[in-house]
């Protein structure tokens, strides 16, 4: 089409202008190094041997100056080693597969809800409207004490889905990396809205017969984000203990949450919240240098707590009947983006190549200096990241992600499908949406992915991974019997 | 007190393991729409397995092999809806269905020995539909442990999705799949075939008989709810049965005359003893028979849908308490029903189709032949055969029914159980009457003299 055509070739001039600016300043040391490099080479041929000989001598060292200089540069090669941060890696981690025996079909839910909430058409209505959004499918599962009519959320049950997903995923994790219990010296376990005595992190120490000297940590409360507090949280500890091996279980437990009153607000995670729950291993021994998948490179955490509104946008209460909920409110997304973007300045200058921080910068200085009206540069992440796994909080989630990032529809496949697959399963979800990756066999060594999570409080936290070798498809696995199915392309509204 | 027997322990809804391919509807066949006012009930009773598992044990079984399933059974989680022309069909949207467990005192055996009509109907949950119906759902299961061993099945559902014969075929389906073990005959969800046009003979007359007794039913259904029924299961042994059948040759005319079926002798048996026990002067009562037409349609045995046909046998020119000429018209009325009547019946059905579904079982005594099932195979525990089986087809509003299946295979090839709906009185009556006895049946369940 004649029109667009000089729009066209304009802007593939521009991606090669791109290209090439990227090209330079990303490799600026290696373009300046290399020419001086050939130049010393070229003098120093030209001089020949006898002339470097007699430059040496009139340097005149003897031989405490050279020993000085050689003690000087072990000692500062000793301090830089060790002060180093100890490398952490990701040997393995085994994600819950919930059996298809607790599958709750939208029908089934549907129906479900009508019968509770008889005399109550109009939040039936509203879950209804909620479903057909969601971007969930007909696969994901609640646990049994969800499927009784009524729903029998005891504290029995509560544990009972505690045990059924948090040692499956342990059993697995086991044995995919052969880790004996006994070898297990730190264990953090998060789960945020149940939390018994004794806790989960004992309930796991008894049934593994774990050391005595573990160093086991439950997080309760502290929302969806979670699942990475419990990383950083392994990782400061594996500074302070060498040699050791950190297993961190994230789930959280449906059971004891299923809002049982008719408050629009708190009923919004009864439709989207399913079961799940993962099984990390962390270690910092250099013995798992050879198998493990990833390494840890940052972990970067925001708290917009000290303002009021994300303090409260998520916030658990009772309703009027005294029906315990979460209510969420309908700022959620603002500040969630507000939060995105706290996270975003603070690892941007980690993880962005210098091309893009050069252009932030330049642009920063712009605006100050020359003219607000700029608009603000928004770096490109997708140089930085191969992938990207945001957690699968809810569509708008995802979609706002999307939009801000100016990420593919590929890059933000791994959130949406697992949310389609397994629901909301709060702080596990970021491992379920690595694990599809790694099933569709798209990570490559040397790949880097950041892990995004939103939860209570208000917070953002991300880890940045980069995968240590190229993984196979695993043949086990939550997505092993549905990968082939996968994408699969949810509409906007499916009619129920 | 029979309330305090059986504790309920939950209600549920059990899905498939595979999601339903969205989108798919089912249609009711003419056939299965007659039938809406109807529903099935059937229990298995079990003996508990060596070993004692954990309570509860069984039952999660159970429950994940219905779950395994109803992967191969859409149309029963699916939901009710009506199409353009105001009829009902099945909309497949996985919707699940209903399952209660429950714990029974005692054992298995002891409770066979007290049962009753009402304790029965306590195993096996039933809710009718409603006024929304695309909320309910049209089977319900219910699992009841028995504390000190056995265990009973119940099945029930909406005679509008099933007959006895398809509600047999999911119970050993599901059985198999509990064992596990491949599931022999996966279930056939195609309409009622259309008469094949190279079948059509000329002039051909057609047989009224089933459109009349059909057209009848239609416009005079009634039901009387004015005597409460009760009902009692009665077993003949083989020997009985054999006995009951040379009866009714015993004195006919041409000895060159087939000797006529179990069902035959066994429904002429209770014609008539019914008769005596109505009191009535000049010969016998109204009757209708009901057969099942899948082998006589050439259908799939695996044909999952309504398929049983009922039509009137003729009582004049009979007369009373004649064991042989009762058993005779029945046979006649027997061989009539082959597969051109019933197309035509079809046919006739399908263009006279009144907004009002009849109740079948309100003016006459239904003796239906169940002799299809083989409920007997049904295995949930390795070399554990069913030890009693019950079927119950509700609502029975006119004169009264009989159900006659197959005993339990200990019993010989032509044991025969049957299950007899009558008004209360009338039932004691017939536990009395002569002619009956003379076969001496035995009484699997009784009438409950102390009612709770």
């Amino acid at each position: 089409m004649p029109p667009s055509s000089p729009n066209f070739s304009s802007s593939v001039k521009l991606k090669y202008v791109k290209l090439g600016y990227q090209y330079l300043v990303n490799h600026i040391l290696t373009l300046t190094l290399i020419p001086i490099m050939a130049a010393v080479l070229i003098e120093v041929l030209r001089m020949g041997p006898l002339e470097i000989l007699n430059l040496w001598r009139s340097l005149n060292f003897d031989l405490v100056q050279i020993l000085c200089c050689s003690f000087l540069i072990i000692f500062v090669a000793t301090v830089y080693f060790k002060s180093k941060p100890r490398t952490i890696f990701l040997v393995d981690y085994a994600c819950f597969k919930p059996p298809n025996t607790c599958r709750v079909p939208f029908a089934t839910f549907m129906e479900h809800s009508r019968l509770i909430l008889k005399d109550k058409p109009k939040s039936v209505e509203f879950q209804m409207r909620i479903l057909e959004r969601s971007g969930l499918g007909e696969e994901t599962c609640l646990p049994p004490a969800i499927h009784y009519i009524p729903p029998t959320p005891t504290m029995e049950a509560a544990r009972g889905e505690a045990e059924l997903v948090i040692f499956s995923a342990m059993d697995s994790l086991l044995e995919k990396t052969g880790l004996k219990p006994k070898d297990i010296d730190i264990l953090i376990v998060n789960c945020s809205l149940f939390s018994p005595t004794p806790s989960l992190s004992a309930m796991v120490i008894n049934k593994y017969k774990l050391r005595s000297n573990i160093k086991s940590f439950n997080l309760s409360g502290m929302g969806c984000s979670a699942g990475l507090i419990s990383v950083d949280l392994a990782r400061d500890l594996l500074q302070v203990h060498p040699n050791s091996n950190a297993v961190i279980v994230s789930t959280e437990i449906i059971t004891p949450n299923y809002y049982q009153g008719n408050e629009r607000a708190m009923l919004l995670p009864n439709c989207l919240f399913r079961m799940g729950g993962a099984a990390i291993l962390l270690s910092n021994r250099t013995s798992e240098r050879r198998r493990a998948k990833y390494r840890l490179v940052h972990v970067v955490r925001t708290h917009k707590g000290a303002d009021d509104k994300a303090f409260r946008c998520v916030f658990e209460e009772e309703d009027k009947e005294g029906n315990v909920g979460i209510s969420l409110q309908k700022d959620l997304m603002a500040i969630a983006g507000e939060a995105l973007k706290s996270n975003i300045t603070t690892i941007g200058p980690l993880v962005l190549p210098a091309s893009e921080q050069l252009l932030f910068l330049l642009t920063l200085i712009g605006r100050k200096i020359f003219n607000p009206k700029w608009k603000p540069y928004i770096p490109d992440f997708k140089q930085a990241f191969e992938h990207f796994c945001i957690h699968a909080g809810g569509r708008a989630v995802i979609d706002e992600l999307q939009k801000n990032l100016q990420l593919s529809a590929e890059h933000v496949e791994a959130s949406r499908m697992t949310l389609h697959r397994f629901g909301n399963t709060s702080s596990s979800s970021l491992w379920y949406e690595l694990s599809y990756i790694e099933s569709k066999a798209r990570m490559r060594r040397g790949d880097r992915v950041w892990q995004i999570a939103f939860g209570s409080g208000f917070k953002c936290n991300s880890a940045v991974w980069k995968c240590n070798r190229t993984i196979k498809s695993p043949s086990d696995g939550p997505w092993a019997d549905c990968i082939d199915r996968y994408p699969v392309y949810i509409p906007e509204v499916v009619k129920l | 007190m029979a309330e305090n027997e059986i504790m309920y322990v939950c209600k549920r809804t059990v899905v498939s393991t595979k999601p339903v391919q969205p989108g798919k509807h089912h249609p009711l066949s003419v056939l299965d729409r007659h039938m809406e006012k109807n529903h099935l009930r059937v229990v298995c009773y079990y003996k508990g397995p060596r070993g004692q598992e954990e309570a509860g044990e069984i039952t999660k079984r159970l429950r994940e092999s219905l779950s395994e399933v109803l992967t191969h059974f859409p149309i029963m989680t699916g939901r009710l809806i009506q199409n353009d022309k105001g009829h009902w069909m099945i909309k497949c949207n996985d919707a699940g269905v209903r399952m209660v467990e429950a714990r029974a005192k005692g054992n298995v055996e002891d409770w066979l020995g007290s049962v009753d009509r009402g304790r029965e109907l306590m195993l096996v949950h039933w809710e009718d539909m409603y006024y929304k119906p695309y909320f309910w759902s049209t089977f319900y299961v219910q699992v009841t442990e028995f504390e000190e061993g056995g265990l009973a099945i119940g099945l029930s559902c909406i005679h509008l999705l099933a007959d006895p014969t398809c509600a047999t075929m999911f119970i050993k389906a599901w059985a198999d799949t509990t064992l596990p073990r491949k599931m022999l005959a996966p279930p056939f969800f195609d309409p009622l075939p259309p008469r094949r046009p190279g079948n059509t003979i000329p002039n051909h007359k057609p047989y009224t008989a089933l459109i009349d007794h059909y057209n009848f039913s239609l416009h005079n259904s009634n039901p009387s709810t004015v005597a409460k029924h009760t009902t009692i299961t009665l077993s003949f042994s083989d020997h009985m049965v054999q006995a009951c059948m040379d009866m009714t040759q015993s004195s006919t005319a041409t000895p060159n005359k087939p000797s006529p079926s179990p069902f035959e002798a066994l429904a002429g048996l209770f014609w008539v003893c019914i008769s005596k026990v109505k009191s009535l002067r000049n010969g016998l009562l109204n009757m209708s028979i009901c057969l099942d037409a899948r082998k006589v349609l050439g259908l799939h045995k695996a044909f999952f849908g309504n398929c049983m046909i009922y039509n009137k046998v003729h009582s004049d020119g009979l007369e009373e308490h004649k064991l042989s000429q009762a058993a005779r018209a029945i046979g006649e009325v027997v061989a009539k029903m082959d597969s051109e009547g019933i197309m035509d019946l079809i046919e006739w059905l399908e263009q006279n189709e009144s907004p009002i579904s009849p109740l079948m079982n309100s003016c006459d005594l239904i003796c239906s032949n169940l002799e299809v099932v083989d409920i007997h195979s049904s295995e949930f525990i390795e070399k554990l055969r069913p030890i009693q089986v019950s079927y119950y087809v509700e609502s029975v509003f006119g004169i009264g029914q009989v159900l006659i299946f197959p005993a339990p295979p200990g019993e010989g090839p032509l044991g025969r159980v049957a299950m007899v709906t009558l008004p209360e009185d009338e039932v004691i009556k017939l536990c009395e009457d002569e002619l009956l006895l003379q076969f001496s049946p035995t009484i699997l369940m009784g009438v409950n003299r102390t009612h709770a």
